[in-house]
C-alpha cells in the first residue's frame, strides 16, 4: 500500500473538496431561499478567478510581485469576493427578479442565457487562452508540512484554513446575526417571513452576494493550488458544486460543506486510483446513484408538497 | 369556433356570451401585423406546410449558390432538432438541457453503421430505422432514473449527461473490449468518423447538397405531419395537461411519469433521426459538433419561436439560423445589426417625434464625439473598419482606435452597464440616456464584435434568452400563458 | 365500534388509517367507509385533516399504517393514476384545473385513463384512433352538458382560465367525472360560492346520484349544503373521527361543538 500516494489523494482531496464546498454553499443558499437554481454561479466563480489574476497583473504579474505575497493574495481575495458577490447581485437583480413569480422553467432558462453570455464575455474580454496564477514564481511550494508520507504544501494549507475559516464565519452568521436568522426564516416561508416584517428583496440580495463572494474567494484558490484559468473553468466546477450541494442535501448550509469535501475527495480518489479522463463520468454516477436512492441528500429533509 | 347564436337583433353588450368572447375580439385588434396572422391562422395547418414546403424546394432553382442551400439545409436540420426539444421542453414542460446528446448519438451511431470504422454498411433505410430505435431507447434509459426529478433536477442531471456525452465522444477510441486483442475504436477520438456512406435510397445515391435539401424536407415534413397528429391526439392533450399540472394530471388518471419517459423518447428519437442525417450530409462526425453552444442555439430558436408551437419552433429555426448565418461575414453582420436596431427603435420608441429626436441626437453625437475624440488623439480614429457596405458612412461616425481590443473590451463592460441601467430609468432620463447608449453599441459592434463571431453568437443568444424570459416567455407565436404561482 | 360483517355494497373502507408529517399526526386510526350509492359529508374545523384524507385514499401519500379498500381491493402502494383508473376522482380545494387548456380539452384529457390508442397509433390516425377521439368528444360534451348550458356551445373552445369562479368549479366536477369514477371525492366544492351558486351545487351534487350514479364523499363546510346532500355526516377533529351519523345527530353532539367553537359553548349546550 503506498501510503505517500494516498496520503496525496487525500490532501487532494481536502483541497478540491473546500473549493467544491464553497461553491455549493452559494447553490444551496439560493435554492433554500428561492427554490431556484441558480446555472450562472458557476459563471461567477470563473470570473472570481480571473478578478484574482488581474490583481496579479496589477501588482507586477507573477514573475515581479511587487508587494508582499501574504498582501497580495489578501487583496485577490478581496476583491474576488467583492467583485464576484456585486456580478451575483446584478444577476439576480437582472435576470432572476423580474421571474419571481413565473413557472420555474422561466428563471431556469433565463439562468441558462446568464450562464453562456458570461462565458463569452469572458472569452470576448480575455481570450481563449489560458492564464495562469504561476503561484510557483512567487511562492516557494516547498515549504509546508513534510512529516512522513505526508506532503502538503503552504498554498494548500492557506487554502484548506481559509475555505474552512469562510465557512466557519458563514455558520455563525446564520446561526447568531439577525441577517442570518432572517435568511433562515425566509427560507422557510418566503410569504409569512414577509408578513413578519422581513425584507424580503434585501435578504435574497444579501444570500446572492455572500453565496457569490464564496465562489469567487473558491476561484483565486483555484488559481492558487492549480494555477489555470480559462473561460470555461466555471461549467463543470459549476456542475460538481451542485453535486456537491445535492450529495449533502439542497438547502442545508452543514451539507452542502459535507457534499463538497466528499465530491472533493472522490474526485481525488477516483483521478488516483482508476481513470482521470472519465472521472466526471464516475461524479456524475454519484449524482445520480444518490438521486434515485436519496433525493433529499445526506443533511437535507424530504420536501413536503402541500396539496 | 362557433357563431353566436344570435337573436334577431345581434349580441347584447353586457349579455354572458359577448362579454365571454371578449378575448377573441381583443386579439384582432393590434399590431400591424395582425391581419396577417389572422389569415395565416384561418389557413389549415397542412396548407401551411405544404406551402413552407414547396417555397423551400424551389431555393436550388433561384439560387445556384451552393452555400446557399446549404445554409437551406442546415435550418432544415435545426428546424427538425427544435422540433424534437418542442415535444420535451414546450409539450411536456421537461428542462432537458442533455438533447443534443442524443443528436450526437444519432450521427455517431449512423456513422458507425454506414463506415469504414467497423466496415458495417448498412443500407439507409435499415441504418436510420435503427438509429430512430436505439436513440429511442437511449432517452429511456436517460429518462428512468430522471422521471421523478423535478424541473431544476432534472436539468442538471441532463446537463452532465451532455457534458459525459462529449467526453465519451472524444475518449472512446481506447476501450478495451474483453474480446478484442487491442484496443477498440469506437467514436475515432477527436478526430471522430469520417468516410461515412452518403444516404442511397432505392438505389438513388444523395451526393448533392441539392438532394440533401430535398430529402431533408422530404425528412421534415413527414416528422411534422407526426407531431401535428400526436399533439391532437389523447397523448398530446396529457403532454399538455402535464405541463399545466403535473399532479392534477396524475389524479385525472394520466400516468405522468411513463407520459415523461415517452416524451424523452420522442425528443431522443426526432434528434437521433436529425443525427442520422446531419452524419450522412456532412460525411463525418466530430465530437465538437455537439458542444453546448449548439444546445443554447436550438434552445433559443424554440423559446424565440414560441415553446409548445409548431409552426413557432420552425420559425425561430429560421430566424436565428439564418441571422447567425449572417453574422459570419462582417458586412451582412453589420447589416444585420442596424436593421436589427431599426426594427427595435421603431418598435419600442413611440411617438414618432420621439423616435426622430433619438435617431437624430445619435447621429449628432456620434459625429461630435467622432470628432473630439480624432482631435485629442489621432490614434483614436485612424483604425480601420472591416470593408463591406456603409463602410464609408461609418467611417466618419464611430470611433475606430488603432487599439481597438482593448478600447472595445471596456466599451463593451461600459455597453453592459448603460444597458442595465436603461431597464432602471424612466421618463425623460430613458430617452437621453438611449443616445449615448446607442452610440457606445455601435463603437462595441464594429470594434470588437463584429470581428469575432463565433463568440459573438453565443453572447447574443444568450442575452436573447435573458430578455426573451423577461419581456416575452411565450416567444413569436406562443399564445400568452396564465401560470398558477 | 362493533364488528360488523363486511357489507356486500361497501364501496370504499378505510380502516385504522394513520399519518404523521414529521411531528405532527395529521390522521390517527381512522375508521371511514362509503356504501354503493351513499352521500358522506366530512366536517371539521381547519387542520382536521380532512384534505389530507383525500390525498390519502387517492394516493398522493402513502398511509403509515392501515388499510384503503375499493370494492374489497387494496389501493395502498398503487399510484394516483392507478387508482383513478380504478374508481376514484376528485376535485381540489385550491382549483387545479388546465388553466391554458380549453374547457373541452380540460375534460377530454381526463378521458385519458379509460381510452387506449398509443402513440404510434395516433401518428397514423387509424380508424381505431378515429373513432375513439370521436368518441371522447362525445364523451366530454355529454359530461359538461350535465351543468346546462352554462359550458356549452362557444364556452368549449374557450381557454379555462377564462371562465368565472363558478364555472371553474363545475369544470372541475366534469373532469372528475369523465375519468368515469364510481365514486367522487369532492373536497369543498361550494367554497366561495354565493348562495345562489351555492343552491345550485347541493342539487347538483343530488343530481350526480341520482342521474350519475356516482357515490359521494364530500368536504364541506357549509352546513347548509352538508344538510341538503348528507346520508350520513363524519367530523374529523385533529385526525380522528369524532362523530358520525346523520346530520341532526352530528350537528349537535357536545363535541363537535366544542371542536368548532370551544369548550365553553359545548358546556352552555
Amino acid at each position: 500500500m503506498d501510503w505517500d500516494f494516498f496520503v496525496q489523494q487525500v490532501v487532494n482531496g481536502l483541497t478540491l473538496g473546500s473549493v467544491y464546498a464553497l461553491i455549493a454553499l452559494g447553490y444551496t443558499m439560493v435554492y433554500g431561499i428561492l427554490k431556484l437554481l441558480n446555472f450562472a454561479h458557476g459563471e461567477v466563480y470563473m470570473m472570481g478567478a480571473f478578478a484574482g489574476f488581474g490583481i496579479l497583473t496589477v501588482f507586477g504579474g507573477a514573475l515581479e510581485v511587487s508587494i508582499n505575497v501574504v498582501a497580495l493574495i489578501l487583496m485577490m481575495l478581496a476583491v474576488a469576493m467583492l467583485g464576484s458577490g456585486l456580478l451575483g447581485v446584478a444577476i439576480e437583480r437582472f435576470a432572476y427578479r423580474p421571474l419571481r413569480n413565473a413557472p420555474r422553467i422561466a428563471p431556469l432558462i433565463s439562468a441558462l442565457g446568464v450562464s453562456f453570455f458570461l462565458q463569452s464575455s469572458a472569452l470576448l474580454l480575455f481570450g481563449a487562452d489560458f492564464r495562469s496564477y504561476e503561484t510557483y514564481e512567487y511562492i516557494d511550494l516547498a515549504t509546508g508540512i513534510h512529516w512522513g508520507p505526508l506532503n502538503i504544501s503552504v498554498v494548500r494549507i492557506a487554502v484548506i484554513l481559509t475555505a474552512f475559516a469562510l465557512m466557519l464565519a458563514l455558520t455563525l452568521l446564520v446561526a447568531r446575526t439577525r441577517l442570518g436568522k432572517a435568511m433562515r426564516a425566509t427560507a422557510f416561508d418566503r410569504e409569512a417571513a414577509a408578513m413578519q416584517g422581513i425584507d424580503v428583496d434585501r435578504v435574497i440580495v444579501a444570500t446572492f452576494f455572500i453565496g457569490s463572494a464564496l465562489a469567487g474567494a473558491a476561484g483565486v484558490m483555484v488559481g492558487l493550488v492549480f494555477y489555470k484559468v480559462y473561460h470555461l473553468m466555471g461549467f463543470i466546477a459549476g456542475l460538481k458544486g451542485f453535486t456537491a450541494a445535492v450529495v449533502g442535501g439542497i438547502g442545508s448550509i452543514p451539507g452542502a460543506m459535507l457534499g463538497g469535501l466528499l465530491i472533493g475527495l472522490a474526485e481525488a480518489f477516483i483521478t488516483g486510483y482508476v481513470s482521470s479522463t472519465f472521472q466526471d463520468v464516475f461524479v456524475f454516477s454519484i449524482l445520480i446513484v444518490l438521486l434515485l436512492l436519496r433525493p433529499s441528500g445526506l443533511l437535507g429533509k424530504a420536501d413536503i408538497q402541500k396539496v | 369556433m362557433s357563431e353566436v347564436e344570435g337573436t334577431p337583433e345581434g349580441p347584447k353588450i353586457g349579455v354572458d356570451e359577448w362579454v365571454a368572447r371578449h378575448g377573441e375580439r381583443a386579439g384582432l385588434r393590434g399590431g400591424r401585423l395582425a391581419p396577417l396572422v389572422q389569415q395565416a391562422e384561418r389557413l389549415p395547418w397542412w396548407a401551411l406546410l405544404a406551402a413552407a414546403v414547396a417555397a423551400s424546394a424551389l431555393i436550388p432553382f433561384i439560387s445556384s449558390s451552393d452555400y446557399v442551400i446549404r445554409v437551406a439545409v442546415n435550418t432544415v436540420l435545426f428546424a427538425l432538432l427544435a422540433l424534437g426539444l418542442n415535444v420535451v421542453v414546450g409539450w411536456a414542460g421537461l428542462l432537458d438541457l442533455g438533447f443534443i446528446a442524443f443528436y450526437g448519438f444519432g450521427a455517431y451511431s449512423y456513422a458507425l453503421l454506414s463506415s469504414d470504422q467497423f466496415d458495417l454498411h448498412f443500407p439507409a433505410l435499415a441504418a436510420v430505422a435503427i438509429v430512430i430505435v436505439t436513440s429511442a431507447l437511449l432517452g429511456l434509459l436517460l429518462g428512468l432514473p430522471s422521471r421523478r426529478l423535478l424541473g431544476d433536477y432534472l436539468a442538471i442531471v441532463t446537463l452532465f449527461f451532455a457534458q459525459i456525452y462529449v467526453v465519451l465522444a472524444t475518449n472512446a477510441d481506447r476501450i478495451k473490449l474483453p474480446w478484442n486483442d487491442g484496443p477498440t475504436d469506437f467514436t475515432g477520438g477527436p478526430n471522430g468518423i469520417t468516410d461515412i456512406d452518403p444516404i442511397s435510397i432505392l438505389g438513388y445515391e444523395f451526393t448533392s447538397v441539392r438532394s440533401y435539401l430535398w430529402l431533408s424536407l422530404g425528412v421534415f415534413t413527414v416528422v411534422v405531419v407526426a407531431l401535428q397528429f400526436v399533439n391532437e391526439s389523447r397523448t398530446g392533450r396529457a403532454w399538455r395537461a402535464l405541463r399545466e399540472d403535473p399532479l392534477a394530471a396524475e389524479l385525472m388518471s394520466m400516468p405522468v411519469n411513463r407520459l415523461k419517459l415517452l416524451a424523452f423518447m420522442f425528443g431522443a428519437a426526432t434528434a437521433g433521426l436529425t443525427g442520422a442525417i446531419f452524419a450522412s450530409l456532412q460525411l463525418g462526425v466530430f465530437p465538437q459538433n455537439f458542444d453546448l453552444p449548439l444546445l443554447i442555439t436550438v434552445y433559443a430558436m424554440v423559446i424565440l419561436g414560441g415553446a409548445g408551437s409548431i409552426p413557432g419552433v420552425v420559425i425561430g429555426a429560421i430566424t436565428i439560423n439564418v441571422s447567425l448565418e449572417l453574422l459570419r461575414d462582417p458586412s451582412n453582420a453589420r447589416a444585420l445589426f442596424y436593421a436589427a436596431i431599426g426594427l427595435g427603435l421603431v418598435a419600442l420608441v413611440r411617438p414618432w417625434r420621439r423616435l426622430a429626436v433619438v435617431a437624430g441626437a445619435t447621429v449628432a453625437f456620434g459625429i461630435v464625439v467622432y470628432q473630439l475624440a480624432d482631435a485629442i488623439r489621432p490614434a483614436w480614429t485612424s483604425g480601420s473598419i472591416e470593408g463591406g457596405r456603409f463602410s464609408e458612412l461609418l467611417d466618419g461616425w464611430v470611433v475606430h482606435p488603432v487599439d481597438s481590443t482593448r478600447l472595445g473590451n471596456i466599451g463593451f463592460i461600459l455597453l453592459i452597464v448603460a444597458l442595465l441601467t436603461l431597464t432602471e430609468v424612466r421618463g425623460i432620463w430613458r430617452t437621453i440616456l438611449l443616445v449615448p447608449t446607442l452610440y457606445l453599441a455601435a463603437f462595441v459592434w464594429e470594434n470588437r464584435l463584429v470581428t469575432e463571431p463565433s463568440v459573438t453568437r453565443i453572447l447574443l443568444l444568450g442575452a436573447l434568452l435573458v430578455v426573451l424570459m423577461s419581456w416575452r416567455p411565450q416567444g413569436l407565436l406562443g399564445t400568452s400563458r396564465v401560470e398558477i404561482v | 365500534m362493533s364488528a360488523q360483517p363486511e357489507q356486500p355494497d361497501r364501496i370504499l373502507e378505510l380502516k385504522r388509517i394513520s399519518k404523521a408529517f414529521g411531528g405532527l399526526q395529521v390522521i390517527d386510526g381512522l375508521d371511514l367507509h362509503v356504501d354503493q350509492g351513499e352521500i358522506v359529508s366530512v366536517i371539521g374545523p381547519n387542520g382536521a385533516g380532512k384534505t389530507t384524507l383525500f390525498n390519502l385514499i387517492t394516493g398522493v401519500y402513502r398511509p403509515d399504517r392501515g388499510e384503503i379498500l375499493l370494492d374489497g381491493g387494496s389501493l395502498l402502494g398503487l399510484p394516483p393514476h392507478a387508482i383513478t383508473q380504478r374508481g376514484v376522482a376528485r376535485t381540489f380545494q385550491t382549483l387545479r384545473l388546465f388553466l391554458n387548456m380549453t374547457v373541452k380539452e380540460n375534460v377530454m384529457a381526463a378521458a385519458y385513463g379509460r381510452t387506449k390508442a398509443g402513440v404510434l397509433r395516433s401518428m397514423l390516425r387509424t380508424p381505431s384512433m378515429r373513432r375513439e377521439e370521436q368518441e371522447i368528444s362525445r364523451l366530454a360534451e355529454e359530461k359538461l352538458a350535465f351543468f346546462g348550458e352554462r359550458l356549452m356551445g362557444y364556452r368549449w373552445n374557450q381557454p379555462a382560465y377564462s371562465l368565472s369562479y363558478a364555472n371553474r368549479r363545475r369544470l372541475e366536477i366534469a373532469r372528475a367525472t369523465a375519468t368515469g369514477p364510481r365514486v367522487l371525492l369532492l373536497d369543498e366544492p361550494a367554497a366561495g360560492m354565493n348562495p345562489k351558486e351555492t343552491q345550485e351545487i347541493t342539487e347538483l351534487i343530488a343530481q350526480l346520484r341520482t342521474e350519475g350514479g356516482y357515490t359521494i364523499l364530500v368536504i364541506e363546510h357549509d352546513m347548509h349544503v352538508v344538510e341538503g346532500i348528507s346520508d350520513r355526516v363524519v367530523a374529523l377533529d385533529h385526525g380522528i373521527k369524532i362523530a358520525e351519523g346523520s346530520f341532526d345527530a352530528v350537528a349537535t353532539d357536545p363535541r363537535v361543538v366544542e371542536a368548532y367553537l370551544g369548550t365553553k359553548a359545548a358546556a352552555t349546550k
